[in-house]
């Protein structure tokens, strides 16, 4: 101990931390302001850090590597074996999403099947009750269809601008195919009177007659085979004609 | 592969990195658990004081200067504080001054060079168990069971001043043998 650096002794305890509470305040406040002290405390904490090192190493139990990654506060997980984990799990989603999807479409498709199906019910059931109508109509004309294997009538009402075509036997067509109905002037000009399929649940099929204008100023129909969606003029084969 | 180091790890566990964190862990828990085992002589509270380090790891990666010195170094001490802070909590004794913080040691002991010489430590195992025994046993009171010179005294019942005497002249021994290795 010299007069300059009294505390120079208690250096090797302070740098341990076991130099008593009360010197240790002291000796920090001189450690501030002197250098040969702060020196001696370098080469001592080199020392007690030799200390932390000087333990043979030894493991801890597995199960406290495990118990430390479930308590890291905010830890961004990013482990290699994981990655294949979140493969599977965005497979996963994205095979549930493509079922959801294909669920709703389906539905979707179903809908619209059962509105299509809805709107040809609506439309026969109108056609047969303007059919019983024109038959209870005493003007009403009731004209023989005739065609290869098919027969039907149509019920024909001029006054009114109705017309209605009720055919037996019609022949199953293809998809790419439709029944058109064609309006024939005097002149013989074809105008389109609609287009139609034959029922598959009935044995006869009844469809209306579209009319641009009046019923009076044609002499006849006629239907033919078209290419689904109709065409502008004939271009298939004839299925039967009826004269007004 | 690349192998990180410790500051650039630290970096990443600043930033949450769990992966960053356990490879810390793997590279430095045995050196961390041995320290605790030896101030608590108890693989329970060894493995309690374990994980409290390496959790205020985590938690203090940002305060982490690398200019001051090892990580390793770092780790310890603030394994030393948790495992003496438990111990003198299990024997009812008071805690340790804050001048054992390792931020507050910091602030006092300049930088050397030989704070990275992670072998030289090692040899001081060697070292140790050529001091004297009374030396070595106030030696081990004061550095791996936390108590002050004046609570050696009472322990061993020795003079206050035998305590300094051997304290001192034990860690003068360490010095002088330190610095010819």
């Amino acid at each position: 101990m010299t007069n300059e650096h009294p505390f120079i002794e208690d250096i090797p305890a302070y740098a341990i931390g076991a130099l008593d509470a009360a010197h240790a305040a002291v000796l920090q406040t001189h450690l501030k302001t002197c250098q040969t002290c702060q020196a001696e405390l370098a080469a001592y904490g080199v020392v007690s850090d030799a200390l932390l090192m000087a333990l043979p190493a030894q493991m801890p139990p597995a199960a406290l590597r495990r118990r430390l990654l479930t308590r890291l506060p905010g830890a961004q997980k990013r482990e290699a074996r994981p990655k294949l984990a979140w493969s599977f799990n965005q497979f996963a989603f994205g095979f549930a999403m493509f079922l959801l999807l294909a669920l709703n479409a389906f539905s979707v498709f179903q809908m619209l099947s059962l509105q299509r199906q809805q709107a040809v019910l609506a439309r026969q059931v109108q056609t047969g009750q303007t059919a019983l109508a024109a038959l209870a109509y005493p003007e009403t004309r009731s004209l023989p269809i005739s065609g290869e294997n098919i027969t039907g009538t149509l019920l024909l009402d001029e006054e009114r601008n109705v017309a209605v075509v009720i055919a037996w036997n019609l022949p199953a067509l293809q998809a790419s195919q439709t029944y058109q109905i064609w309006l024939i002037d005097p002149q013989g000009k074809r105008t389109s009177g609609g287009i139609f399929t034959p029922q598959t649940d009935l044995p006869f099929t009844s469809v209306s007659v579209l009319s641009p204008g009046s019923l009076s100023n044609f002499t006849g129909i006629g239907v033919t085979v078209e290419p689904a969606g109709g065409s502008s003029q004939p271009t298939g084969k004839r299925i039967f004609k009826v004269d007004f | 592969m690349v192998i990180q180091n410790d500051t650039e790890l630290l970096a990443q566990i600043a930033k949450g990195d769990e992966l960053a964190f356990i490879s810390l862990y793997d590279r430095h828990a045995s050196h961390v658990y041995a320290l605790a085992l030896r101030i608590l002589h108890d693989p329970m509270l060894a493995e309690e004081a374990t994980q409290d380090a390496f959790l205020k790891l985590w938690s203090r990666a940002r305060q982490f200067v690398a200019e001051r010195g090892s990580l390793l170094v770092w780790l310890l001490t603030i394994t030393r504080r948790t495992a003496l802070d438990r111990l003198r909590l299990e024997s009812r004794r008071p805690s340790l001054s804050d001048a054992t913080d390792p931020d507050e040691l910091w602030n006092i002991i300049p930088q050397t060079d030989t704070l990275s010489e992670e072998s030289r430590w090692r040899s001081m195992a060697l070292v140790i168990k050529t001091l004297p025994p009374d030396q070595c046993q106030v030696l081990e009171l004061a550095y791996y069971q936390g108590m002050s010179q004046s609570e050696i005294a009472e322990v061993l019942g020795w003079p206050l001043g035998t305590v300094k005497t051997r304290l001192r002249a034990g860690l003068e021994h360490l010095r002088q043998a330190w610095g010819e290795r």
